[in-house]
């Protein structure tokens, strides 16, 4: 029957058009999962979701766009359905401001004479505690853009949000992530207390 | 400033210090903050800072133990879902 050669046709090139553009950001899309999940099971279950939730909704996706940032957003409110969570609001502060700070932070870092500690030391422990323990507005920004090496637009698709926002985000939670990661070393006997415990603490 | 490149002072670069290690600046615009931190005795040792910072986040992308399992399992998963294997 020509009206079912048609529709096989058809769903012959839907399929090669998913196999094309969207199979081919398999490593993109685990790696994105496995820095939400921080657990190769989970990110396993997770990559195979986004994929399935993809396939269903092909026909959504305009071919020729930003196929990978389409993934990882599916996979993004997937890992949040699964968590239960509710995204949390959070207050956009002024991005420049967050860059001066991280000034204040270097300089503390250089008057206790460990400017050079995230190159001396391997922290890379502590880093993924410190990404956890972020609220989820910044762990997100952090894991586009730092570990997942995502630009500022792609970010801001990917989480609806303008690229302003991701700015301001990114920039305070690589100040908090820079902070957690001094206190480590301070806790773990890596760099020497300040005397001043006041000098310890940025505030913008 | 050679080649009309504007002058940037500290705080300037101070400022778009985080856009100038993404890449996101304008081609002007990272050349200058870049001809700056080259030069400036302040400013350099925060750019290094900041970018070992960066180094050492960027190096907790992890890689999957065995992506040819995870391949086929999605891709059995999307057969069972009705792909072909155009």
């Amino acid at each position: 029957m020509p009206g079912q050669i048609m529709a096989d046709e058809r769903k012959l090139q839907r399929d090669r058009e998913f196999h094309a553009e969207a199979l081919r950001w398999l490593p993109e899309v685990t790696r994105f999962a496995l820095s939400l999940t921080r657990d190769e099971s989970d990110a396993d279950d997770l990559v195979q979701e986004t994929y399935l939730k993809a396939y269903e909704a092909w026909d959504t996706y305009t071919p020729g766009t930003e196929c990978r940032g389409w993934l990882f957003t599916i996979c993004r409110h997937s890992f949040y359905r699964r968590r239960l969570r509710e995204e949390r609001q959070v207050t956009c502060d002024d991005p420049e401001l967050e860059a001066l700070a991280a000034v204040a932070v270097h300089a503390s870092a250089r008057q206790g004479g460990y400017a050079d500690l995230f190159a001396r030391f391997d922290l890379s422990e502590a880093i993924d505690r410190a990404i956890a323990a972020l609220p989820e507005a910044f762990r997100d920004v952090v894991l586009l853009v730092d570990v997942n090496d995502q630009s500022y637009e792609a970010a801001a698709d990917t989480l609806d949000v303008p690229v302003g926002t991701v700015r301001s985000r990114l920039f305070r939670a690589r100040r908090l992530l820079q902070e957690a990661l001094i206190d480590h070393a301070r806790d773990a006997g890596l760099v020497r207390a300040q005397t001043d415990a006041g000098a310890n603490r940025h505030e913008s | 400033m050679p080649g009309g490149m504007p002058m940037l002072d500290c705080e300037s670069v101070m400022r778009q210090l985080w856009d100038f290690l993404d890449g996101e600046l304008t081609p002007e615009r990272m050349a200058a903050v870049r001809a700056h931190i080259e030069m400036c005795k302040r400013c350099y040792p925060q750019h290094e800072f900041e970018q070992s910072f960066l180094d050492a986040v960027a190096a907790r992308r992890r890689q999957h133990s065995d992506p040819q399992r995870l391949r086929r399992r999605v891709a059995d998963a999307l057969r069972a879902k009705g792909l072909s294997d155009a």
